[in-house]
């Protein structure tokens, strides 16, 4: 049976509905990341109004190696997210990280460089582990990742019992480090938005946003899962290291228990950026403006001088906000999609 | 020399045998149906093409030499590509991340070349005059019929030598399943082997050479097209004659209103709707693809929001959710669309997906009570004759029309008397189909109103009493009796009306 056309009228009508609506689609789809600059511009602008300095490169220094050890983490944790995992071992990670540097390091730079680049391997070896757990015996991440975090904080305590250690005075003189005026956390700000610009774009950048987004599909189009876990895991893992070695720069201690403290946070931060704890959807940079307005929260408490206790309720405000938008944007783009 | 020649394939899934005795043979520069009920085994026989399920026993040769892909990638790199029904894109990808996944081309430094790679999908599109939508878009935003298309172009993008079609105009628009139909027919010109997998005859009828028939497992036969009748066809898929598809149409309808529509209005996409829909009555709704229908079932059943005023039964009634909807006798049941993904539990059994809307029918002072249930699922899967080993097996292992089935029991479940069939029959086979069209008509005589919408027209005409044509999201005719013809009703759903 052979139809006519509909005439041109009615179809250039409906390319113009159907480009407003991709329009209306891009703005929506966006809601989260917006909600989060949006978030980060006010808290900046309430932060400015009530200390002097704020808008200097020495305010930028500060913040960035306030919120590094975060942000490493969290750059991890986006990357789980993305593929629709969640990691809680980059706690045990980050705990055995820094008490690992803090008994091993010495003060010879060469055996310095050895070890770290031990540590970093060691948390990729970790994440590949729950990469594994999680594809070959079909197991939640969520408890994996739980049950590894307990054993990788027992290894961490038995180590070093208690905060300690030594770690040499030049590793310690990292944070301060400057260049062009930029200290070395504000270069490693950009060297991480250079990663994620180039590892978004490659193959296995797409493979995990789309394994995340619908693993059947992904699994259709030739997308081995196991690897895509391993890799991704192993990925979250490094990164858990990398947040390790850089809390020591700051610290100047390892801590076997300070890991706990950068689990739930990292996940705060990402969902406060955008990400969908659904997967596939989000980027670093919305990260990263969450874990600066989880820093910047931190920040005003503290010039507001009011009780410390106000910081973790503040976030959960914002966290709330974050959620909100999110779950606003996804039913919206259910709705335009029906 | 044959292309593919499978001989005595073989395929268990633990105790269950989906594949006993296949055999195939294609040639390169045909177009070959593949036809079956639905648990065939066609499905499975496609899988092991595509290198996505392996064989347990029989030969299969690809050119002459042993052909046994260990996975999805080995069968494309062997030329063979398979645009499934259950759609293999990524939904957070656009329409070029998806054609060129795991193929995309790469500078230098491992980052895709998204300028290269948005110019070879344009370049696909106009190879194939595919009417595919922008390569920009990302694929949840897409429509079914979208996807579909997007799916096709990613199965042409391989430039294989084997394209398998299943099912592939089920959700397409009139319009692009004649470019599909024009689209295999010039392929096969060109040199390709188009395996086609439809249950429409017609369509099969106009574009394959020969056709092969399956039916439980096994191969019945292979036919040249212009030798054999649809009756034989028919007979070899069902291993029986059928005594006809359509139940014989005779009028229940009473003079009893069940549901009224006064001004229905979806956004702009719906507007002014006037329906009466009568107890024991059989509505069609018709239109082109995007013309309102799927928003006036949404709607009836508050899946979108509407305007204008709504009587069930003579009374008022404000329908903001599916809760509103599901109030038992006067309430309103939907058969959605998409029922992979709307109206089942793949992963549930039987029984729960059944009864999971109407848990308070067998809940006493809040409690289980399992004998009910078990009383009323029995009875759905002996009423609907659904094949399921146990009513605690698994829905997503059900053929694609005993899913429809169980569906059809959760709708009756739940009491409601207005029914809301959404393509009901779509990717279905013939003898359910007909199943389907006889406990319709069964329904109707017991005194429940029904309003159905099918993608396939053929459906509307000899099933409906009434047929009401949108266009534009307007109501643009309501017919009845002999004015009901397939070319009436497209004239009424493509042109402003005339003097007649």
């Amino acid at each position: 049976m052979t139809l006519a056309l509909p005439d041109e009228t009615t179809s250039k009508q409906a390319a113009d509905a159907s480009a407003a609506r991709d329009r209306a689609a891009w703005f929506i789809d966006r809601a989260p990341f917006l909600v989060a600059c949006t978030m980060l511009v006010a808290l900046v602008a309430v932060y400015g109004s009530l200390r002097e300095g704020v808008f200097t490169l020495d305010e930028l220094n500060l913040d960035s190696a306030a919120a590094m050890t975060l942000l490493l983490a969290a750059t991890g944790q986006t990357i789980v997210l993305l593929r629709g995992g969640i990691d809680l071992s980059i706690g045990g990670m980050i705990s055995l990280g820094t008490v690992l540097a803090a008994t091993q390091f010495g003060d010879n730079p060469l055996q310095v460089a050895a070890c770290s680049v031990a540590i970093a391997l060691l948390g990729l070896l970790v994440g590949a582990c729950n990469g594994f757990l999680i594809s070959v015996l079909r197991l939640q991440p969520f408890l994996v990742t739980l049950a590894t975090w307990s054993i990788l904080s027992g290894a961490a305590l038995m180590i070093l019992p208690t905060d300690g250690g030594h770690l040499p005075d030049g590793w310690m003189a990292f944070g301060s480090d400057s260049l062009l005026g930029l200290s070395s956390s504000v270069w490693l700000l950009l060297l991480l938005m250079l990663f994620w610009v180039w590892f978004r774009a490659t193959r296995l950048g797409i493979a995990i946003r789309a394994t995340g987004s619908n693993e059947r599909s992904a699994e259709l189009s030739g997308v081995s899962i196991f690897r895509i876990n391993i890799a991704t895991y192993g990925l979250s893992g490094l990164f858990a290291a990398l947040a390790a070695l850089y809390l020591t720069t700051q610290t100047g201690t390892g801590s076997p228990t300070i890991g706990k403290d950068y689990i739930l946070p990292s996940v705060a931060a990402a969902v406060i950026g955008g990400i969908s704890l659904f997967g596939g959807r989000g980027g670093l940079i919305g990260t990263i403006i969450g874990a600066f307005i989880l820093t910047i929260i931190g920040n005003l408490v503290f010039v507001l001088s009011i009780s410390s206790y106000w910081q973790p309720i503040v976030s959960g405000v914002i966290l709330l906000v974050a959620v909100l938008a999110s779950s606003l944007a996804e039913k919206s783009a259910r709705r335009s999609l029906s | 020399m044959d292309l593919i020649e499978a001989t005595g394939i073989t395929k268990r899934y633990g105790g269950i045998t989906a594949l006993s005795d296949a055999n195939f043979r294609a040639s390169a520069g045909e177009v070959h149906a593949l036809l079956g009920e639905n648990g065939a085994g066609k499905s499975t026989f496609i899988q092991i093409l595509a290198g996505i399920v392996r064989p347990n026993g029989g030969t299969l040769n690809l050119n002459g030499s042993t052909f046994r892909p260990g996975n999805a990638r080995e069968a494309q790199a062997a030329g063979i590509s398979a645009v499934f029904q259950e759609l293999s894109l990524v939904p957070d990808l656009t329409v070029a991340e998806n054609i060129w996944f795991r193929r995309e081309p790469l500078s230098a430094v491992g980052m895709v070349r998204k300028d290269r790679e948005r110019q070879a999908t344009l370049d696909l599109f106009e190879r194939y005059r595919i009417p595919a939508p922008s390569p920009d878009r990302e694929v949840r935003r897409l429509t079914l019929a979208e996807r579909q298309i997007v799916e096709i172009a990613k199965g042409l993008s391989r430039a294989p030598s084997v394209l398998i079609l299943d099912e592939a105009t089920s959700a397409l628009p009139p319009r692009e399943t004649d470019w599909l139909l024009g689209l295999a027919t010039q392929l096969a010109e060109e040199g390709m082997l188009v395996i086609y997998i439809s249950h429409r005859l017609a369509e099969v009828r106009q574009i394959a050479q020969r056709i092969t028939v399956f039916r439980n497992g096994a191969t019945v036969a292979t036919h040249d097209t212009s030798a054999v009748d649809d009756d034989t066809i028919i007979a070899d898929m069902l291993g029986r004659r059928m005594d006809r598809l359509y139940p014989e149409r005779i009028s229940t309808a009473t003079d009893r209103v069940a549901l009224r529509l006064r001004g229905l209005s979806v956004g702009s996409r719906l507007a002014d709707i006037d329906l009466e829909l009568k107890e024991g009555e059989v509505m069609g709704v018709a239109g082109l693809q995007g013309h309102g229908q799927r928003e006036l079932f949404q709607s009836l059943f508050g899946i979108s929001r509407a305007r204008g005023e709504i009587e069930l039964w003579g009374k008022p009634s404000t329908i903001r959710s599916p809760r509103d909807a599901l109030i038992g006798r006067d309430g309103i049941a939907l058969v959605p669309e998409d029922r992979r993904s709307h109206g089942l539990l793949l992963t549930k059994s039987v029984r729960e997906n059944l009864t999971l809307s109407v848990i308070p029918r067998f809940t006493r002072f809040g409690l289980l009570s399992k004998g009910r249930e078990r009383a009323l699922v029995d009875e759905m899967l002996r009423t609907l004759q659904i094949k399921a080993g146990t009513p605690d097996q698994l829905a997503g292992t059900l053929s694609g029309g005993n899913q429809q089935k169980v569906i059809f029991g959760k709708m009756l479940l739940t009491q409601s008397r207005i029914l809301l069939l959404y393509d009901p029959t779509r990717g279905i086979d013939v003898g359910t189909k007909g199943e389907i069209f006889r406990l319709m008509r069964d329904l109707a005589a017991k005194g429940y109103a029904i309003l159905f919408y099918s993608s396939d027209l053929p459906e509307i005409v000899n099933v409906a009493d009434r047929v009401a044509v949108l266009r534009n999201g307007r109501l643009a005719a309501t017919l009845s009796g002999d004015e009901i013809s397939e070319h009436r009703i497209l004239r009424e759903a493509m042109f402003e009306a005339r003097a007649a």
